[in-house]
């Protein structure tokens, strides 16, 4: 087969499966980003949660993520909804301990700021602890990004699309062409979500926070993060 | 008017707070001053319940501070950190105006508020209200903070260490700020430091604290003249600095109370073996009550004296003396126009007091200078 005649052939079908492949990490970044956020703040809130829920939630990130869909596959089938579940749990994890810590690691001069000035718990965090904590929360997003782009080959596993179809299939026919045409779309996806995530935080971090890093760089920031 | 009653605070069995009771009225700038750990941020923050007291009760205004809703109390008691604690993430006025958010002021109203408060301080609203604290320097910001806790004009501003981490020059003009804006503003203070200086320019009263105790409140000048303990006294002699001596010291600050005395029934040979022993060529005469009669000196004892005789013969009566409240420069000004070697200090009811050297002038004026006892 001529590269001109593989690329005609496949074309349409990897415009097709970078766009699921893309649609399973924004929607399953997005969900497992929300639930964790919400996990966040409950457990900071009332931290009796964090002994309950940490530990369940580092078990769940243990188990393969081949094991993990496989069992999932029993129960719910061969439908996308399988691997977007499977996908959004292991989102929830880094952006759960980056949010969590870094809502922890708020330095204590601003919670009783906060608390002096008459500001209610939930005040507080709105005000001022989940604004501090961007920067961490933002770390935790991006590396969930890019790890749920590698993680979304699996798709593959149970037929629900995305680059890991050509991976499957390059390796299943020997094919490095197929391969590649998988694993390069899948690199340049996480680099270029990656940068799209550092503008949407520089846009989206408190500019007093931006500033008080500049002014505070060379000296370790105490923020949390991993 | 604040009231604390028989307050108190343990952690873990041990308390740090120990039955305080203490008022304060309307428009006084209290300061409570201690060794570290002797408890007085616990003090401060029992009173807007940052801190959950154990015992006794704290009144505002006949009302006690546990009845009332934590948020709304703190609200309307200014409070200021030590470690200025402005949000980053707002800017100077969204920092002054925090409380008034919290209580809901419209938009318009915050920013007159805002406007009207960074007058007080000689901040420039253009220039400053869209900055963020990391644009100002330690002591704008700390003016910040000073006007955050002011927002909606609370009668009450409890600050803690406010000024501690700011330099020199900078805390200087921060105290006289906030002694001037308490009296224009009628405001009572209470104020946490465990800088004696800071305390003395400040106060109307300093509390002094000793392990979780009151040890004394009083204004700055009666403690400075007579400390109720020599805990105090210790802690303003490592603390005090540049006391002018013209003004605040008198002989019973400054003078030497460890002196070789003799009764007048003791022999001569006697009085001159304690001579002898101390080193010195004089002594102070006084009688079983501690009444002052004299001095007697070697030289009238080797041209007059005659062995076994009581010393009594010998007293001289005409050594140069002062009055224990007497100013401090009195004494100097004797030693220097008399060429004395000391001068007596005596109190009221002329009993012996101690006396003055020339090395007590010397150690008074290192102390005020390097603050040195
Ligand atoms: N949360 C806590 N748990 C246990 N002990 C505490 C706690 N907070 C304060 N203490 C102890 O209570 C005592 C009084 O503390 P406090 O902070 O009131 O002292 P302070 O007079 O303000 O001291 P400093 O001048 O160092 O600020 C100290 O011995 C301190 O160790
Ligand atoms: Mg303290």
């Amino acid at each position: 087969m001529s590269l001109q005649h593989f690329m005609d052939t496949y074309a349409l079908k990897l415009l097709q499966a970078i766009f699921v492949h893309l649609g399973y990490v924004v929607l399953c970044v997005a969900i497992g980003s929300a639930i964790a956020l919400v996990l966040a703040v409950l457990l900071t809130r009332i931290p009796r949660f964090s002994k309950l829920i940490m530990p369940f939630l580092s078990i769940l990130q243990t188990i393969p993520g081949i094991v993990f869909i496989g069992i999932l596959y029993l129960y719910t089938g061969m439908r996308p909804i399988t691997v977007m579940i499977a996908l959004s749990v292991y989102a929830i994890f880094p952006v759960l301990k980056n949010a969590y810590s870094g809502i922890l690691h708020v330095d204590e001069k601003y919670k009783e700021a906060a608390k002096g000035c008459g500001m209610s718990s939930w005040q507080t965090l709105f005000y001022v602890e989940l604004p501090l904590a961007t920067p961490s929360i933002f770390t935790g997003i991006r590396m969930t990004v890019i790890y749920l782009v590698s993680w979304t080959v699996l798709a593959a596993m149970i037929g629900q699309g995305g680059l890991g179809e050509f991976i499957y299939r390059g390796v299943g026919t020997n094919d490095n062409r197929l391969i590649l045409m998988g694993a390069v779309p899948a690199a340049v996806m996480a680099i270029g979500l990656g940068a799209l995530l550092d503008k949407l935080q520089k846009k989206l971090t408190p500019r007093g926070i931006r500033l008080q890093e500049q002014s505070e760089s060379g000296q370790s920031s105490g923020k949390g993060g991993i | 008017m604040i009231e604390y009653r028989n307050v108190t605070k343990s952690y873990g069995g041990s308390p740090v707070v120990k039955e305080i009771c203490l008022t304060i009225e309307k428009g006084e700038f209290v300061v409570l001053v201690g060794p570290s750990g002797c408890g007085k941020t616990t003090t401060l923050k029992m009173l807007n319940r940052l801190i959950p007291m154990d015992g006794g009760d704290i009144l505002i205004n006949g009302k006690s501070v546990k009845e009332q809703n934590p948020e709304i109390l703190r609200r309307n008691i200014g409070y200021v950190i030590q470690q200025i604690g402005l949000f980053p993430n707002m800017t100077v006025e969204q920092n002054i105006t925090v409380v008034p958010r919290m209580m809901k002021w419209d938009k318009e109203r915050r920013r007159k508020r805002a406007r009207e408060l960074m007058e007080l301080v000689d901040m420039d609203y253009d220039t400053y209200a869209n900055k963020y604290p990391s644009e100002l320097s330690g002591g704008q910001q700390q003016r910040i903070g000073v006007l955050r806790a002011l927002a909606v004009d609370p009668p009450v501003i409890l600050m803690d260490e406010p000024f501690s981490a700011l330099d020199p020059i900078t805390r200087d003009s921060l105290q006289d700020e906030i002694k001037r804006l308490q009296k224009q503003l009628n405001k009572t203070v209470i104020f946490v430091t465990h800088d004696m200086n800071e305390a003395i320019k400040l106060a109307d009263r300093i509390v002094f604290m000793y392990d979780g105790k009151i040890l004394q409140a009083a204004p700055p000048e009666e403690m400075l003249r007579s400390p109720a303990d020599g805990i105090i006294r210790e802690f303003m002699g490592k603390h005090v600095q540049k006391i002018r001596m013209e003004d605040e010291l008198n002989c019973s600050d400054i003078m030497r109370t460890r002196i070789a005395t003799i009764s007048p029934q003791r022999k001569t040979l006697e009085c001159v073996e304690l001579m002898s022993q101390y080193e010195v060529n004089s002594l102070v005469v006084v009688d079983d009550n501690k009444n002052y009669l004299g001095i007697v000196t070697i030289e009238d004892i080797r041209d007059h004296g005659e062995a076994g005789q009581p010393v009594e013969a010998l007293i001289r009566t005409d050594a140069p003396c002062v009055g224990t409240g007497q100013h401090a420069r009195d004494a100097f000004r004797i030693l220097v126009e008399k060429k004395a070697d000391y001068v007596v200090v005596v109190t009221p009811e002329n009993r012996l007091a101690g006396i003055v050297t020339k090395s007590s002038i010397s150690k008074a004026m290192a102390s005020a200078l390097w603050g040195e006892g």
